[in-house]
């Protein structure tokens, strides 16, 4: 289907997210759509798809306007999204969710549908099982299956290689292309990684602060991309502040630890932390790391071995010992586990830093907005924040006496600026010898921060290597369960 | 927002709803075939028409002050403290059970003993369903439901049981208590000073509590994000069990300021649902603490008005219970279709 965006305009309040965006999008062809956060993607996309109508401006299909756009029509019309975070029912059999909202047909014949599709791509879903107990990659195959039962002519994929192993992303690429060329579907791949647009794409579009600023042919220049991304100032591949060299002994051991996670155990970890080491987790998401990171906060249980802070065994106490003892953890999803929705700056000042002994030894709220450069006011909820703001008001309510952190994804879902931002103020806290932990799904972020790299296949911890001793697709060969192991 | 803002938007929608739920009364006054305008005035004048009647609002508005209050910390944290009724009743039997060894009567000092029984059975009803909660893993709303239902099956078997006047067990309740251990009201009024002074402390406590307070800050941390109050070391189980506690004390003391200035014994009805109403008081107040006092007034008049229905029109007095659960019914209403037109214009 060809689809036509003519002048199109959106603006949430003063805020302009898509200002005047001319493209025509022809059948058959994979487009890339980059850009970075707030830039207007998923505004745009989320218009194709019915989710809000342009403020001025024409969406066309076929050369057919498209008016009073909704979710349930844009699909009747087929466009389809596949969301970042799959839509599906966990609670369902996997045949039960594939044949929600589409054609109606008793269970054999959704079976046999199911069964000629996967085979199709071969995607392997046995039909009889929990959709919560699929991967997250497995989750996005039956979706798009789902959505290619109802026969989608546009498909878009919102970052869809987040949190899904390597085959899955070679399978997914496979399908992406036999369905433009065979089908002569329309698919738009939003993402931020280059590589990927690079790999998949032959088209790409670039948007900047809501406005189309590009649409190129494959191939691309990956400078000329980030250029144009990010505009010249950020210049693409600005340096990160030189990392200091960890200090002497080893003030955090691990010996034989077993943990015990909601889902799953993580068996047999060793390991050794100086003060001021920064090790990077890499592995597939659930593959462990976030449950060696709650361990070490102490809010997972460990069964096993030993946990030793500053020659101190810590293993069973509660989590508030370890958070005395100047441990602190950062989870991945700030608004729904970090911080209050509604409260004000103000507040969670005074919930982090509790008034102890008479004067408070830490930051003030007013010193603390201006340092980390938040963009509200004492009064401002954290639910108004922008994702940036979020994360740099987190950093804020890190105590000044923080020994050892420990962070889930610390630069997810931020842009390259607010991310480097994010960077500065941790490498300044390694240089004053807080040690630091931290997992990402970028294995570029990854390489470039840490001094050791821990690797995590299968929830077991396969691999503890040096920085300069392992290259980023040796990462990637390692996380997936092929090469090597340590 | 500013405060004056947030605070004249709550003012905005109550209008609204008392608007709506007027109409809908209406509606029903018309069908049942009662001239609503008279029977309005019926009711109102039947609750503030005269002296001892306002005398007799007010008695009506201490228990549910108190009552409202005490649930605004229960929903600081998120919590559904719908045990308050069995908090009351347990406040109520504490109070009873304190002041039975003394029926020839005895000093004002055991009357304050009294009260204070009242709040430590009120406390210890809600503390049971705070750790149901946190260490049992069992929801507030249904640990609370349940403890409502023991609670009066233990206030019958007393006063049919052990607690049983001498010769004649009745629904009429325990053997009065002795004068000197009644409250004693304002001359020629069944409501007493102390109550009222009672209920005011409690609401500017709850305030303070709520407002400067680190510890009501955490409550509302705990009911915000309980995980992230978690991370921030803020012991959620144990805020949540300290608000439950807290609760229950104050719907304690209502429930033994019943029984000590009220009715003067131990009845089946002693919580006269008053932990309900105080329910749908806080939700029609949107949980802000000075816009309770008002609205308890205004349930009050319509409870003590309602008196008079049946006397003078034959209509049933259940119709204050019907406005009331209308005027809630029309606030969520009023907050829904705000909602969604904020949705619509957002789309546009």
């Amino acid at each position: 289907m060809r689809v036509e965006f003519q002048d199109i305009h959106k603006d949430y309040g003063r805020v302009r997210a898509n200002v005047g965006i001319n493209l025509v999008l022809e059948p058959g062809r994979i487009y890339g759509l980059l850009g970075e956060n707030g830039a207007g993607k998923s505004t745009l996309m989320r218009m194709l798809a019915g989710h809000t109508q342009p403020s001025r401006g024409r969406v066309l299909f076929n050369g057919k306007n498209a008016e009073g756009l909704n979710p349930s029509r844009a699909l009747a019309m087929g466009v389809g999204m596949l969301y970042q975070d799959p839509m599906d029912f966990p609670a369902l059999d996997v045949w039960e969710n594939f044949r929600l909202g589409g054609t109606k047909r008793d269970k054999k014949r959704t079976l046999s549908r199911l069964q000629e599709l996967g085979e199709r791509f071969h995607f392997r879903l046995s039909p009889q099982e929990k959709v919560s107990e699929l991967t997250v990659g497995e989750r996005q195959q039956l979706e798009l299956l789902r959505l290619l039962d109802l026969g989608v002519k546009v498909l878009i994929l919102d970052e869809p290689t987040t949190g899904i192993s390597v085959t899955q992303k070679e399978m997914l690429f496979t399908t992406m292309r036999q369905l433009a060329r065979d089908k002569g579907r329309t698919i738009i791949f939003v993402s931020h990684k280059l590589t990927e647009v690079e790999e998949l794409c032959q088209e790409v579009i670039v948007l900047r602060q809501g406005r189309l600023v590009a649409k190129l042919q494959s191939p691309f220049q990956s400078d000329e991309l980030l250029k144009l991304m990010f505009g010249d100032e950020h210049g693409g591949t600005a340096e990160c502040p030189e990392r200091s060299q960890p200090g002497e002994g080893e003030f955090i051991q691990l010996e034989d630890v077993q943990l015990l996670g909601d889902k799953y155990i993580l068996p047999d970890i060793s390991l050794q932390i100086r003060p001021g080491e920064i090790l990077g987790l890499a592995g597939l998401e659930g593959s462990g790391q976030e449950l060696l990171l709650r361990g070490l906060a102490g809010l997972a249980r460990a069964a096993k071995g030993r946990i030793i802070f500053d020659g101190e065994e810590f293993q069973g106490r509660p989590y508030l010992k370890f958070r005395q003892a100047g441990i602190h953890f950062l989870p991945a999803a700030r608004l729904e586990h970090g911080l209050f929705p509604d409260l004000s700056l103000n507040e969670h000042f005074h919930l982090a830093f509790p008034p102890r002994n008479g004067g408070r030894d830490n930051l003030l709220p007013e010193e603390g907005i201006r340092k980390f450069s938040i963009q509200g006011q004492l009064t401002t909820s954290a639910r108004a924040l922008s994702g940036g703001n979020q994360q740099r008001l987190l950093l804020a309510l890190i105590p000044a006496q923080t020994k050892l952190l420990l962070l889930e994804h610390p630069t997810r879902g931020l842009d390259h600026g607010a991310g480097q931002q994010v960077w500065n103020h941790l490498l300044g806290r390694c240089r004053q010898n807080t040690a630091l932990l931290f997992s990402s799904a970028d294995l570029d972020e990854i390489k470039a921060h840490s001094h050791r790299v821990l690797i995590f296949y299968n929830r077991q911890l396969v691999a503890d290597l040096p920085n300069h001793a392992i290259s980023v697709e040796e990462m990637g060969r390692l996380m997936a369960g092929q090469g090597r192991a340590v | 927002m500013s405060y004056a803002a947030r605070f004249s938007l709550s003012l905005g929608r109550l209008a609204a709803a008392v608007f709506l739920s007027l109409v809908f009364t209406t509606l029903l006054l018309l069908v049942s075939g009662a001239p609503p305008l008279h029977t309005f005035a019926i009711l109102f004048a039947g609750g503030i028409g005269s002296v001892a009647k306002l005398g007799q609002t007010i008695a009506v508005w201490i228990p549910l002050v108190l009552c409202s209050s005490a649930l605004l910390l229960t929903f600081a944290p998120g919590l559904w403290n719908i045990g308050i009724e069995g908090q009351i009743i347990l406040g109520a039997i504490f109070a009873t059970g304190f002041l039975r060894p003394f029926p020839a009567g005895a000093s004002p000092l055991v009357l304050a003993g009294a009260l204070i029984a009242g709040m430590i059975g009120g406390a210890f009803w809600a503390y049971i369903a705070g750790v149901l909660r946190t260490w049992g893993r069992v929801h507030e709303i249904f640990g609370g439901l349940g403890l409502n239902f023991v609670a009066l099956g233990l206030t019958l078997w007393l006063i049919f049981g052990p607690w049983r006047r001498p010769g004649v067990a009745s629904m009429s309740g325990t053997e009065p208590l002795h004068p000197s251990l009644w409250l004693k009201g304002i001359k020629g009024f069944s409501l007493s000073p102390v109550s009222l002074v009672l209920a005011l402390l409690a609401i500017f406590l709850v305030i303070y509590l709520l407002r400067s307070t680190r510890w009501g800050l955490s409550l509302k941390a705990v009911g915000q994000n309980p995980e992230a109050a978690l991370l921030y070391g803020l012991k959620p189980n144990k805020r949540i069990v300290e608000a439950m506690a807290l609760c229950g004390a104050l719907a304690g003391l209502a429930g033994a300021l019943q029984v000590v200035g009220v009715y003067h014994r131990l009845l089946p009805a002693i919580s006269s649902n008053y932990g309900y109403t105080a329910l749908l008081v806080t939700m029609l107040a949107s949980f802000r603490p000075n816009l309770i006092p008002p609205i308890c007034f205004f349930f009050a008049v319509l409870n003590v008005g309602s008196i008079q229905l049946p006397l003078q029109l034959k209509l049933d007095s259940s119709l204050s219970g019907v406005i009331q659960g209308v005027l809630v019914l029309s606030i969520f209403l009023v907050h829904g279709l705000e909602e969604r037109w904020q949705l619509l214009r957002r789309q546009k």
